[in-house]
């Protein structure tokens, strides 16, 4: 499948939809990275205009790979609520499920239903064999989420520039991992819509 | 299905499209020049040039224009990107251009310059192009003056490139019409 024939990509859960950005949703992906807490364990603030370069790599790695982060929004508002998915930086150490989501849409279970949809779609879509997430140690939240992907801590880690410097543990699941944990669990509770 | 992101401009020596993912080697060969690019916000890890290079095809598919890879007829080469440029924050629509060392002073820049204020003009709709060049860049300087735009003062730019001092060189679209209807009258 080419990459262009991707950008249409739509995946629906039960309270949410996941699709490719678009500019409209600059205005709150920036307010994230602007928020110290949000920002802490992705890189840092970011003023507006580095953050615009930053927000455009989304867009531009779909366009020429077919794959990078959905825009997760609420179906009830289609607010924007953060970013979620497949993730492959050149001299990244593997095939991440990164996620990153605003504030004001924390501890409500987004990012774990969000998170399902978007592993269950590298796996069955983009046939990767490996997912990993780099997580910063500190960062219990995400640690959180990450275990109830499936994936657990597999030790520390080093990422290329610019986060050469910034210290993450590899978390992660394998391909046959996770069809064990599908087969082991109800239909019921799949989210995978 | 072929990614229709842009146009490819023809000129005498030279391809304009949009960047794509073969650019990369190249691209980051570019950035690695660390003394040719010192103007230019200086040295990047291929790292780091591969999410630039993602960023540029991003604002082609979010806002319909970005800077074009320029590619030599002759060789096939990707030789540098130029065109148009209007991040968050700047201080206008700009056409700039960098070029790989192997082909500055080829009259490249101005050939390709060209083409794409054409298209910024024609197609974009812009009124005035800017240049924003590092006051110590004198061979851009030459290229903007060979264009036919002139200095407009000093300016500043939105981070990450607001440590550099920088000049603002102008033409507006009215003046570009006027002087290519004048070379086409002389031609």
């Amino acid at each position: 499948m080419s990459p262009a024939s991707r950008l249409a990509t739509v995946l629906e859960t039960d309270r949410l939809i996941l699709r490719v950005p678009v500019l409209a949703d600059f205005g709150r992906y920036a307010e994230m990275l602007a928020s110290e807490d949000a920002a802490r364990f992705i890189g840092g603030t970011l003023l507006r205009a580095p953050a615009w370069r930053k927000f455009l790599q989304m867009p531009g790695a779909w366009t020429v790979q077919g794959f990078a982060m959905f825009s997760v929004l609420e179906k009830a508002s289609g607010r924007w609520l953060g970013q979620m998915g497949p993730w492959r930086p050149e001299g990244w150490p593997g095939n991440e499920i990164g996620y990153a989501f605003h504030p004001d849409a924390w501890g409500q279970g987004f990012a774990v239903e969000a998170g399902i949809a978007a592993r269950d779609w590298a796996f069955e879509t983009l046939g990767w064999n490996d997912i990993i997430h780099c997580i910063d140690p500190g960062n219990v939240p995400s640690q959180k989420v990450a275990q109830r992907l499936g994936s657990r801590k597999r030790g520390p880690g080093t990422l290329p520039p610019p986060f050469e410097d910034v210290p993450i543990d590899v978390w992660g699941q394998t391909r046959s991992e996770w069809l064990a944990a599908k087969r082991d669990q109800p239909a019921s509770c799949r989210n995978n819509a | 299905m072929t990614i229709a992101l842009g146009p490819t401009l023809e000129t005498e020596r030279l391809l304009l499209r949009p960047p794509t993912r073969e650019d990369f080697d190249a691209w980051a060969a570019l950035m690695a020049d660390a003394e040719h690019v010192r103007f230019i916000g200086g040295v990047q890890a291929p790292e780091v040039a591969w999410r630039a290079l993602m960023a540029t095809v991003g604002m082609w598919a979010s806002e319909g224009f970005a800077m074009f890879s320029v590619i030599e007829k002759a060789t096939g080469r990707w030789i540098g990107r130029v065109g148009p440029y209007a991040p968050f924050g700047w201080p206008g629509t700009e056409v700039g251009w960098t070029l790989v060392r192997e082909a500055c002073g080829r009259g490249y820049a101005v050939e390709a310059a060209t083409a794409t204020i054409d298209w910024a003009v024609d197609h974009l709709g812009w009124t005035r192009i800017i240049h924003t060049i590092s006051v110590g860049n004198e061979a851009s300087k030459a290229v903007a003056r060979r264009l036919g735009s002139r200095f407009a003062g000093p300016v500043s730019l939105p981070p990450p490139m607001s440590a550099e001092p920088v000049e603002l060189w102008a033409q507006t679209a009215d003046d570009w019409r006027a002087s290519r209807r004048a070379q086409t009258v002389t031609a």
